[in-house]
């Protein structure tokens, strides 16, 4: 970190004390959720949106003195783990007490801001603010006004307990949390059956992920235990004793035990000693016996990449978001965009030191990654819905970021996800401004010409666009390439054909991004407006939805900056961009497993790589020159000319999504809903309850109706029946004594 | 010891007697006056059961509270009371429910306003007193006695076919504990030599916790056969009968799946006081039975029942959440839902993990809260609308936000979102599950339950509180008013308090949970303890030491003669410490200074 300028080390505010206030950040949104959700009527609409945009900006403000003070190198966590390593500096940490504890497991409320959770403090903070603004006038004549705004600090306070938590079950709070909030916020407008329908397939698919997280998280709690376990009979006690000490402190799910089980077993790899805890010993005791650590952390991190591919939309559970965008542009643009969707990417950073561990798990990320960045990409390219086309583009940007982590260049991933927020935010907003000022029209066939009339947004929208599709001096363009180049340079042990897949899977994205970017921008911008427009002139909207537009649209150029290798920073080799040195105390533990596993083999960079620059450049630019020329010149669907069957067919194809909702639908959905009823009719109603319940009443019911008939009250019968049974007593007894 | 604390649980159990014996004498035609000596009955029954529960240590003796009279000295019964961790939250949960029940259903119950009221009260001592019964025929008076208030809940304030279902709950139910009346006696007869006969429940375990320890080491290595003792080997006979017949009667109770068949139709033709109370407490009486008597009592034939029980139990959970998707009608699907929330405590129990035990007991907790609430908003839904079926709502979040908004915390809670009640108990279930010695999948397919239950309740929620609100009747529904707000808001504060503070309720549960594990578990059985139930005098003079896992040892605060004084005639004679050592801690054989043997006469 010496090449920090000086300055930038220094805190605002003593970090004691900002260690002791960072519960407010989450605090305040919570607290403006009460407030809005319980007093809003009361208060009324100017109040409301006072207090929500209030503890929004308090919580920013608080988040960027902790950012401040995370900077400064005497920032350290107090930790039970003596001797931690040094990714535990930079950062602040305040430990709230016991959540749960039972039997060895311990769960305690803890928050810690690294650099990694400080940048993503102040993008959800100050985004979120943004949005805020944003939304104060772009719902300003909706009934449900408190409501929305309730919901929306909620929002913010599940995505900061996300990022703040420094265990992995309180960091589970915030993930379900936010998809709960994004539940809410999608189906906020409930009277439409469609809508509220969206919300719930967002949840349940965002469920099918938690499902996998939880185990995931179920299974790592068993690894921890029995790497504790292990360690005492392997060669150095003292170092067993500190761990068990430390795990049982602070809980197994805690980050810092989840980190120092990753050194342990990194320093084992390299220790050739028999006894020593390495990646390849095998588990002895409990449910996991027989298993290797290695293979149980391929598993814990499929399963997380399940539960990343639901909350990031991944193959196969991307479904939902498209959908989501039934909610109000500004949720779609803070939650479907910026935020919560990157939780898994930084699900995965966080946890980078286990990723590194398995090549296995880094190339499923990888691949699914770049599957999806492709794929949603080729869907967006037939999406004739403005929002629509930004929902799949999120999706394929997703995959970028995905793509990058799977490959092990976590800065790459955590640089686009920034600028991405910056500038999907923008484009969402862009768009909840076009449709704000059109009458809520959506489809881009019936816009058209919008530049004259909605001048700022015309022109913020422009330079979102430029960005997302990587034009030079524009921060997508930097995050983008730091990708695509730290992809291509990483070698992945045992499996070399993954690199070079991702990389073209990468590049071919690039492309169709700027394909469908610029067909969207032109369609909706440009041109003649359409003769199908709801209303005949569209209208400029108030300051409170231009000014965050102005804003993001500066932050998608300015944020170029950490995206340059520019630093040569003292004890590593090669350059490396701001972002990367920033992030480079994070990533500590992970370089460690790198170097010691040698699972993946990162890039040095040792100059500025300007022919990948012109590659990735001039891939853009063809890209949007191909839309540019289809759709300025031709514009076929406005001319009434009919394009060639293949394309026309094709075009069907990526529109209906390529038919995975149906597919879906008619594989899963279907199947276990007839399974359902079928149970339900032939087991629970017929089969126990029919034959077994009412089989055996009636079985009852026909024995005592039989028997009834030696009832006759006739003593003579009686008496007949006892003689009989007497003298067939007395036969027996006969039989039995003469034999 | 004042009288009140000694009396403590007994006046908990009978102050609901007591109220329903001043609202028989007050005239039928009273109502307002019925309802409100029912409501404080119940308020007066909440406060000695939250005493109980703060006054509870964590750190103290397994069962507190203790009060022994005789009874049926001769047949070795005796009124004897008290309460352990379990115990004494499910009393509680049962004591929070009361005075909401009577709130929440004094707008649906409009015919034989005294006989309601009579019934929940009479209901209330029964289930206090099956909780904290400490006797096995004190238990079974008050377990069988449940019914019968039960009984005519569902069948005079039902709805359309009641009849059938009062019947169907009572037989069903009836079945069951009959044959746990003929296994109670026959562990009567088999645990203790006549003459020391006795229902007392620590003297039963007593007796057969040695021969199970026995029979333990004998199944696990066959040398060990050879010198059975005849108790153990009665049990290797019988036990497996035995404790069939105990579970029979507590998974129908439960009920677990494939003896579930009267909860839907119970819980949909009760009233609501009916269904919550059903919900709320007495399921968790089937798995308080398993886990104070069943389990307990025959640890081994537990243990070859045990991959049968999980796995109906996870059955339970997939099968409960598939029926819910199958269903139309709101009050089937919840309790169906009981179903599979229900599998998720069997299975946390059957694990035989404190975090696994532990959950199971918290999500008994949870259950209550949760499904109560449910039945309760559903109820007073239904007081409005008078229909059960889905397609008969639609969008009536707009007409009612405080009641939607209401159900939709509660929903959360069902579900488990993290930061409701739900999620720590399914979350410490699920952990128990992957710990114990089960294949993985156990685990596994339990946890679908996380996305099932998302499905079905979100599905429900949707049908009924989203979409356009175009049925004509629902355009005029009432929202929550003032009364009813007071009765659902406490559910609301529980939910939340027990998904963010669970800690405190937990501590109480904990340690009951280490003694059941410690109990069940056949590998472990040589380190289960006697158990002891020691009078509440003594147990002043007792802070039991919390040491390592394991270790149950006594440390003494005072005078040990006056301690051994005070055991006499409540300790059988051969089980009291012969010998304090110095430092006033029983001594570290403190295991064979009480024998296991029954009491030497």
């Amino acid at each position: 970190m010496n090449t920090l300028p000086v300055f930038l080390q220094q805190s605002l505010a003593p970090v004691n004390a900002v260690a002791s206030s960072l519960w407010l950040i989450v605090a305040l949104p919570l607290l403006g959720t009460l407030v809005c959700g319980v007093f809003g009527k009361v208060l009324g609409r100017a109040n409301v949106h006072w207090v929500a945009l209030g503890a929004v900006g308090g919580s920013f403000l608080l988040s960027a003195l902790t950012f401040s003070a995370i900077a400064n190198p005497d920032a350290l966590l107090p930790t039970v783990f003596s001797n931690p390593g040094q990714g535990i500096r930079y950062a602040v940490g305040q430990d709230l007490g016991t959540w749960f504890a039972v039997g060895d497991f311990i769960v305690r409320f803890g928050l810690r801001v690294d650099h990694l959770s400080g940048v993503l403090l102040l993008v959800i903070t100050g985004v979120g603010f943004l949005i805020h603004l944003y939304s104060t006038e772009y719902m300003s004549h909706d009934d449900g006004y408190w409501r929305y705004f309730a919901y929306l600090n909620l929002f913010v306070a599940m995505m900061l307990t996300l990022v703040m938590a420094d265990n992995l079950v309180l960091l589970f709070v915030g993930w379900e949390g936010v998809g709960l909030c994004s539940y809410l916020l999608i189906g906020f407008w409930y009277k439409d059956p469609q809508k509220a329908w969206a919300g719930r397939k967002a949840f349940i698919t965002n469920r099918i992920g938690d499902f996998a997280f939880v185990v995931g998280m179920l299974l790592l709690t068993l690894m921890v235990g029995a790497a504790s376990e292990q360690l005492k009979t392997s060669a150095r006690p003292q170092l067993a004793e500190r761990y068990a000490t430390g795990v049982s402190q602070v809980g197994a799910l805690h980050f810092t035990s989840l980190e120092q089980t990753a050194r342990t077993l990194a320093n084992g790899a390299r220790n050739s000693q028999e006894n020593v805890l390495q990646p390849q010993s095998l588990i002895r005791k409990g449910p996991l016996r027989a298993f290797r650590f290695s293979e149980v952390l391929t598993a814990v991190l499929v399963l997380f990449l399940i539960g990343a591919a639901g909350k990031s939309a991944q193959i196969p559970l991307y479904v939902w978001l498209p959908d989501a965008m039934a909610g109000p542009t500004p949720v779609s643009a803070l939650i479907h965009a910026a935020t919560m969707v990157t939780a898994g990417v930084y699900l995965f950073c966080r946890l980078s030191y286990l990723l590194v561990f398995s090549p296995t798990a880094m190339a499923a990320v990888a691949v699914v990654g770049a599957c999806t960045a492709l794929f949603a990409a080729l869907i967006a390219f037939a999406q004739d819905d403005i929002k629509k086309v930004l929902a799949y583009s999120t999706v394929s940007q997703l995959g970028m970021m995905f793509m990058a982590v799977g490959m092990g260049v976590f800065w790459a991933a955590v640089l686009h996800l920034v600028t991405h927020a910056f500038f999907k935010a923008l484009l969402f907003l862009g768009a909840g401004s076009v449709m704000h000022g059109n009458d809520d029209e959506t489809d881009i066939k019936k816009l058209g010409g919008l530049r004259r009339q909605m001048p700022w947004t015309w022109a913020t929208f422009a330079v979102g666009t430029a960005a997302i599709t990587g034009i030079v001096p524009l921060s997508g363009f930097f995050s983008k390439d730091a990708i695509l180049h730290g992809v291509h340079e990483t070698t992945l042990a045992g499996l070399p054909w993954v690199p070079h897949l991702v990389y073209v899977l990468g590049l071919l994205t690039a492309l169709c991004t700027a394909f469908y970017m610029t067909r969207l921008y032109l369609l909706t911008f440009e041109g003649e407006r359409s003769t199908d427009a709801k209303v005949p002139h569209a209208h400029e909207n108030r300051w409170p939805m231009t000014l965050p537009l102005v804003v993001l649209a500066f932050f998608s150029v300015v944020a170029l900056v950490h995206g340059i290798p520019f630093l040569r920073p003292r004890g590593t080799e090669g350059l490396q961009a701001l972002m990367e040195n920033y992030l480079y105390p994070v990533f500590d533990t992970a370089r460690l497993v790198t170097t010691s596993v040698e699972s993946v083999k990162a890039p040095v960079t040792e100059h500025v790589p300007w022919d990948a620059y012109l590659q990735a450049w001039g891939i853009a630019l063809v890209g949007g020159a191909t839309a540019a020329f289809m759709y300025l010149r031709f514009f076929p669907s406005r001319r009434g000319q009919t394009a060639p069957a293949l394309a026309r067919a094709a075009r069907h194809f990526a529109q209906a999504k390529f038919y995975v909702d149906e597919l879906y639908d008619a594989l899963l959905l279907r199947p276990i809903r007839a399974l359902a009823v079928i149970l339900y009719r032939v087991v629970d109603a017929l089969l126990i309850d029919t034959v077994a319940v009412r089989g055996s009443a009636w079985v009852t019911a026909r024995a005592g109706a039989l028997l009834r008939y030696t009832q006759t009250g006739d003593v003579q019968s009686y008496a007949a029946a006892m003689v009989l049974a007497l003298l067939g007593g007395a036969a027996y007894v006969l039989v039995q004594v003469l034999r | 010891m004042g009288f009140f604390e000694t009396h403590l649980v007994s006046l908990t159990i009978f102050v609901p007697l007591l109220f329903g014996g001043m609202v028989a004498v007050l005239p039928g035609s009273e109502t307002g006056q019925i309802r409100a000596v029912t409501w404080a009955g119940m308020l007066v029954t909440f406060g000695l059961t939250l005493a109980l529960y703060l006054g509870f240590s964590p750190q103290g003796p397994e069962f507190q509270y203790t009060f022994r009279a005789p009874w049926l000295t001769d047949l070795g019964i005796a009124y004897h009371v008290g309460v352990d961790g379990i115990a004494v939250s499910l009393m509680l949960l049962a004591g929070v429910l009361g005075p909401l029940v009577v709130m929440a259903s004094s707008g649906t119950v409009q015919k034989r306003v005294k006989e309601f009221h009579l019934a929940l009260l009479v209901l209330q001592t029964a289930m206090l007193g099956a909780l904290a019964a400490l006797d096995v025929i004190v238990f079974y008076v008050f377990f069988e006695a449940m019914l019968i208030p039960m009984y005519l809940l569902i069948g005079v304030w039902g709805s359309e076919e009641r009849q059938m279902a009062a019947v169907k709950f009572f037989l069903y139910t009836l079945a069951g504990s009959l044959l746990m009346l003929v296994a109670i006696l026959a562990v009567y007869f088999i645990a203790l030599p006549s003459g020391a006969r006795s229902f007392g429940y620590a003297s039963l375990y007593n007796a057969l916790a040695p021969a199970s320890r026995e029979l333990a080491s004998c199944l696990g290595d066959a040398n060990a056969c050879a010198t059975l003792s005849p108790l153990a080997l009665t049990l290797k006979t019988w036990g497996p009968w035995l404790f069939g017949a105990f579970a029979l009667a507590f998974a129908i109770k439960v009920p677990m799946f494939p003896v579930h068949t009267w909860l839907p139709d119970a819980h949909v033709q009760a009233p609501m006081a009916g269904s919550i109370i059903l919900a709320g407490v007495m399921l968790k009486m089937g798995t308080f039975g398993f886990w104070r008597y069943a389990i307990p009592f025959f640890p081994t034939a537990a243990a070859q029942a045990r991959p049968l029980l999980a796995t109906l139990s996870v059955v339970g959970i997939v099968y409960g959440a598939l029926m819910c998707l199958a269903q139309r009608d709101i009050k089937k699907l919840i309790a169906y839902s009981s179903v599979s929330h229900l599998g998720f405590c069997m299975l946390g129990m059957l694990s035989l993990t404190t975090e696994g035990a532990s959950g199971a007991a918290y999500q008994m907790l949870n259950h209550g809260v949760s499904t109560g609430a449910l039945f309760l908003l559903f109820g007073l839904l239904y007081e409005r609308r008078h229909t059960r079926l889905m397609s008969d709502y639609g969008g009536i979040a707009k007409v009612m936000p405080w009641f939607s908004t209401a159900f939709l915390i509660v929903t959360f809670s069902s579900v488990a979102v993290p930061g409701t009640n739900g999620f720590i108990g399914e979350f410490l279930v699920l952990l128990g599950t992957f710990k114990s010695d089960w294949p993985l999948w156990y685990g596994l397919f339990a946890a679908t339950g996380i996305i099932l239950s998302a499905a079905y309740m979100l599905w429900m929620v949707e049908k009924v509180f989203f979409g356009p609100l175009n049925q004509p009747e629902n355009q005029a529904l009432k929202d929550l008013s003032g009364r009813e707000k007071f009765a659902v808001v406490p559910f609301l504060v529980l939910i939340l308090w027990m998904g963010l503070l669970p800690q405190p309720f937990l501590d109480r549960l904990a340690p009951s949970a280490e003694k059941f594990v410690a109990r069940g578990r056949v590998d472990r059985i040589s380190a289960a303890d006697t158990l002891v139930v020691l009078p509440a005098e003594a147990a002043g003079h007792l802070i039991a030491h919390k040491g390592p896992r394991g270790d149950n040892s006594i440390a003494l605060s005072a005078d040990p003669s006056r301690l051994a004084s005070l055991l006499v005639g409540h300790v059988p004679t051969g089980m009291l410490p012969p010998r304090v050592s110095p430092a006033g801690r029983l001594g570290p054989d403190h295991r064979s200074t009480y024998p296991h043997a029954g009491p030497k006469p």
